[in-house]
């Protein structure tokens, strides 16, 4: 998820700085930043789970 | 394209890029370490390239799973190579630089993504090979066109003439019976080279906001991409020579 949302990030600033298509660039602004906030979200909950077989 | 300067979202772009850049590298660091370094490995090493294949390993499954053709990658990298020279052209960098960064993404999916569907042929194999140039020349035309009025057009025209021919001495190499892998600047290095260099030139220009950019920093990326590729290049054919003398004998 944070590599998608990194890249739709990314297609939204150079939308937003290159091109006159404010609109499109905010809605992918937007999702990207929601996919990269719910993939860093996802990671950092797993890294609480125990991976030993005890937890 | 006649847009204006945007420095405060140039200056969030270049957050979210440091930010990143700083995840990647904890991301790359936790990557186990090679056995042993070759000579003449390329600048990304299998760490670096190691951590990006696994970040990516979920979107390559779901690919697989949705039975997506790896051909179907190879023409859309095509695609996206020909958008990026638009963007070069009109002197979209950022855009340009992300459209790069994804050519070289789908370069490395469609492989991938034959080997996991078992679907990898030699018809395959060359049909990559043959688009992959295609697709480099159609990035490198581009920004020829966008320095078409300045000295750095020669610098991208080296550029161009020195990465088709680290390819071109690995090719005929193998045509030769040799394996030839070795070489600073492959395919990936000129991904993020260029990729790299057309967003951050691309930020500084919105930052500085002059009329009628040249964008320096892209154009010193040409020139080291120019020097590095053509120094890879005489040092594959080299080592490509080497190899024939000694199996040749005394």
């Amino acid at each position: 998820m944070r590599p998608a949302g990194f890249l739709l990030l990314m297609l939204g600033f150079g939308l937003r700085l290159d091109t006159t298509w404010q609109g499109t660039a905010d809605g992918l602004l937007v999702c990207g930043a929601a996919l990269a906030i719910v993939g860093l979200l996802r990671d950092r909950r797993r890294a609480f789970v125990r991976d030993d077989g005890r937890g | 394209m006649d847009v204006p300067c945007r420095p405060g979202t140039a200056v969030a772009a270049a957050a979210v890029i440091g930010a990143t850049i700083a995840l990647a590298l904890r991301g790359i660091a936790r990557t186990p370490a090679p056995a042993a370094e070759q000579a003449d490995a390329p600048f990304l090493g299998p760490k670096v390239r190691g951590w990006y294949v696994g970040t990516l390993a979920p979107i390559q499954a779901r690919l697989a799973a949705w039975e997506v053709h790896p051909d179907a990658l190879t023409w859309t990298q095509l695609g996206v190579s020909v958008l990026a020279g638009a963007a070069f052209a009109g002197g979209a960098m950022f855009l340009a630089g992300w459209l790069t960064i994804l050519a070289g993404t789908l370069d490395i999916f469609d492989g991938a993504l034959a080997r996991a569907r078992g679907t990898a042929s030699p018809r395959g194999a060359f049909l990559d090979s043959v688009v992959d140039r295609w697709a480099e020349l159609a990035t490198f035309a581009g920004m020829g066109a966008f320095y078409r009025d300045s000295w750095l057009l020669g610098a991208v025209a080296l550029a161009a003439s020195g990465s088709l021919m680290v390819s071109y001495a690995r090719a005929r190499a193998e045509g030769l019976g040799l394996t030839l892998l070795q070489g600073n600047v492959q395919r990936p290095e000129r991904y993020v080279l260029l990729g790299f260099g057309a967003w951050i030139s691309g930020l500084v220009e919105h930052v500085r906001c002059v009329a009628g950019a040249r964008h320096p920093i892209l154009g010193a990326a040409v020139c080291l991409l120019a020097v590095l590729s053509v120094w890879t290049a005489v040092r594959r054919a080299r080592l490509a020579l080497r190899a024939l003398d000694r199996r040749a004998g005394p």
